[in-house]
């Protein structure tokens, strides 16, 4: 064996060994489920109450509006739970008004809407409550009053209301994705939910990997290890096993997620425990999508890795290194900027150009890949610059790590470390 | 297999401070040689570049006389000054890597570090993590560590500083069987009466030179190493006719002779108590420290070194 497979070789067995390891292969995905799914799960069990008072100035609207409300009730994905609070609307407007914001004070009522005489026509209604962040339940009062206020208006033109709101039923894309192995129908939030998964894996793995990489190389360091590795490895060989012990480690914890989002998502065993609602299509991993992705993540980890060996290998303590590697945390965090125009249209200048900047590579043309397959040539480029950058950022990593790690004690200043690069 | 390290003008320097300046010294195989020198004489630079770990900004690390290379580094032991284990490893893991970096496989390390631990009285702190050890117990698997691949030459920075007394002596029990087996052992220290103790040959660096170098006793002998002192009733005036003694002073109550080369001092003693009634005869050779300190003064007269000028 030579040094690199026993440095490599010990990286790998001192985590797989790890309970650290086998906790957060469980946990990320756990945590990252829970974090799609549970605001929403949570926000469709529980409802708002809405207890509302309605002065209707028209003489019109106010039936209408009950029963729109009042049929929100029996609609499952309804949100809000309203109740209307029958009030004396006989006083004159301004005591009113005063009357109503009291009891919204008192929590007689959470809210009063005010409906003008001229209301069809202005197309305002007023709406008073002590919080106005409710955007849930003021979208659903709106809806309703839209309804009520347009049936109102056909029917004041003269039209039948009722077979109006028959004949403009919305329309529902069914979304089939074209692809060069033949098309396959699939429903659009699969490839989205992909999409969007792989880029938040890439860049998650990224950030952790690369931060144990420096964790790692900041202990040997200050535990002194290195003084005894020293002799026997040279640091270019320390250097390179350790990037390859970890990465082993990142291989495989992607192995285990992506083995079991196969699993998970193989239609026999979908169908056997249907546990996922039906209408729901799940995005399937093609085997092109998967080398990409193992492709991505290793150029993506290499090359943030090896900068933050470098950052490592040149500070005394995590405390001291952050500033340094708060850097690369920078550009990994970036392409989230750019997630959401690439993500709308994977073809535009932005996302071409912004998928080719080698620090972004990895993710963003992940997204691309997932959405839609670029050109070949982008695709190639994109390998090409950024494997080009890693060998870049290595070769600068290596100058600097085979001196930072027999330097001890002061804080070495940039001047400093740009002499470590220069040195023969 | 005997192994001597020759450095040949070695030189070294960080920026402005030359840490090692045109130094060269020889170690003959099978002896216990000493690096002795202050603290920031260079004797931790000097060890990096016989290990390679430094690199020499010129001059030449030769081991058995000819030029050494990375695979002469597998049949060294090397402890460093500062050193450390991983602390979440297991003794026995940690061990069997160390012998892997020396090219010995996990096959035939394994009995090996047994071997060692039942030496050490670790025999049973294999499944412990290194943290989960005392400060000595970890020192005691380092020195196995540097031991394990049965090196033919031994380099140690420093190596008693830290140890609590009980590894002391097991370093140097350790120590005196490899000198046994003929191995090169090479050690810095800027302790004097260790070795004093413990030393065939040595060398004194300060400022980045050799400013003496040469077996232990040629040294001492060079330096006032045939003093002796003897406490007797009678007349001390003829001494110097005595077989053996090159010349002889009176002080108060005692008399110090220099012995001629090649004299046995019990042959010598013989004699005296023959000629005299003889109370008291011992060597009155001043000690490595006196020396060291001497000798850096003869060097530096004047002159501050370490510094370019």
């Amino acid at each position: 064996m030579n040094g690199v497979t026993i440095i490599a070789k010990r990286e790998y067995m001192a985590r797989i060994k790890s309970k650290a390891f086998w906790l957060g292969t469980v946990a990320i995905p756990v945590l990252m489920a829970a974090w799609a799914i549970l605001p929403s799960l949570i926000l469709s069990k529980t409802k708002a109450e809405q207890r509302l008072a309605v002065v209707d100035r028209t003489e019109t609207l106010s039936q209408g509006l009950a029963d729109q409300l009042g049929g929100l009730a029996e609609r499952t994905s309804n949100r809000v739970a309203f109740e209307i609070v029958d009030i004396d609307t006989s006083l004159p407007d301004d005591q009113l008004r005063v009357d109503l914001d009291r009891r919204v004070l008192d929590e007689e009522i959470n809210a009063w809407v005010w409906i003008g005489a001229d209301a069809l026509e202005s197309g305002t209604v007023e709406y008073h409550a002590e919080s106005l962040s409710n955007f849930i339940t003021q979208s659903a009062l709106e809806r309703a009053l839209s309804r009520v206020a347009r049936r109102e208006r056909f029917s004041r033109a003269g039209y039948d209301a009722a077979a109006i709101e028959e004949l403009s039923d919305s329309i529902n894309l069914e979304t089939v994705k074209v692809s060069e192995d033949g098309s396959q129908e699939e429903g659009g939030f699969g490839g989205f939910a992909l999409a969007v998964g792989l880029f938040i894996i890439l860049y998650t793995t990224t950030l952790i990997y690369g931060q144990q990489v420096m964790l790692g190389v900041l202990d040997e360091k200050s535990s002194r290890v290195v003084e005894v590795l020293a002799s026997s490895v040279t640091p270019f060989e320390l250097l390179t096993g350790k990037l390859a012990g970890i990465g082993m480690i990142g291989l495989t914890q992607l192995s285990i997620w992506l083995l079991t989002a196969i699993l998970l998502t193989a239609p026999g065993l979908v169908a056997a425990v249907s546990f996922i609602p039906t209408g729901v299509n799940l995005p399937t991993i093609s085997l092109a999508i998967g080398v990409h992705f193992i492709l991505l993540f290793l150029l993506g980890y290499f090359l943030y890795s090896s900068f933050y060996a470098m950052v490592g290998s040149a500070f005394n303590n995590p405390q001291e290194a952050q500033q340094l590697a708060s850097l690369a945390v920078i550009f990994i965090v970036l392409p989230w900027f750019f997630f959401m125009p690439v993500l709308n249209d994977p073809d535009s200048t932005l996302a071409v150009v912004t998928s080719l900047i080698p620090p972004f590579t990895p993710s963003l043309m992940m997204l691309r890949i997932a959405t839609k397959a670029p050109p070949l040539w982008q695709v190639l480029l994109g390998y090409v610059l950024t494997t080009g950058t890693c060998f870049g950022m290595l070769w600068l990593s290596s100058r600097v790590y085979r001196v930072g790690i027999l330097m001890y004690g002061k804080k070495p200043t940039f001047k400093e470390l740009w002499r470590w690069i220069r040195y023969a | 297999m005997n192994a001597s390290i020759e450095l040949v003008n070695l030189r070294k320097a960080y920026g402005k401070f030359l840490a090692v300046n045109d130094l060269s010294l020889t170690v003959p195989a099978g002896t216990v040689f000493g690096l002795l020198g202050p603290n920031g004489a260079g004797k931790t630079t000097t060890i990096r570049m016989m290990m390679d770990i430094i690199a020499p900004d010129s001059g030449e690390v030769r081991f058995s006389s000819r030029p050494r290379t990375r695979a002469d580094l597998e049949r060294v032991g090397y402890l460093p000054e500062e050193r450390g284990l991983y602390r979440k490893m297991t003794v026995f893991d940690h061990l069997v890597f160390l012998g892997e970096l020396h090219g010995v496989a996990r096959r035939a390390s394994a009995p090996e570090i047994t071997d060692w631990l039942d030496r050490v009285g670790l025999a049973d702190a294999g499944k412990k993590k290194i943290e989960e050890l005392s400060k000595g117990m970890q020192q005691k698997v380092q020195l196995i560590g540097t031991l394990l691949h049965d090196p033919e030459i031994v380099i140690l920075d420093e190596p008693f500083s830290g140890l609590d007394p009980i590894n002391q002596g097991l370093f140097k029990d350790v120590l005196a069987e490899y000198r046994r087996r003929g191995k090169t052992i090479l050690f810095s220290t800027h302790v004097m009466e260790q070795a004093e103790k413990l030393c065939d040959a040595l060398a004194l660096i300060s400022g980045g030179k050799v400013i003496l170098s040469g077996g232990m006793q040629e040294i001492k002998n060079r330096y006032g190493g045939l003093a002796y002192r003897l406490v007797a009733s009678g007349d001390l005036d003829g001494l110097a006719e005595v077989e053996g003694i090159e010349s002889s002073g009176l002080h108060d109550g005692y008399a110090r002779m220099l012995l001629s080369e090649n004299t046995d001092p019990a042959e010598l003693l013989r004699r005296l108590v023959e000629a005299y009634d003889v109370q008291e005869f011992r060597s009155d050779a001043p000690t490595l420290e006196e020396i060291f300190i001497a000798a850096v003064g003869e060097a530096t007269a004047g002159e501050a070194t370490g510094f370019q000028p």
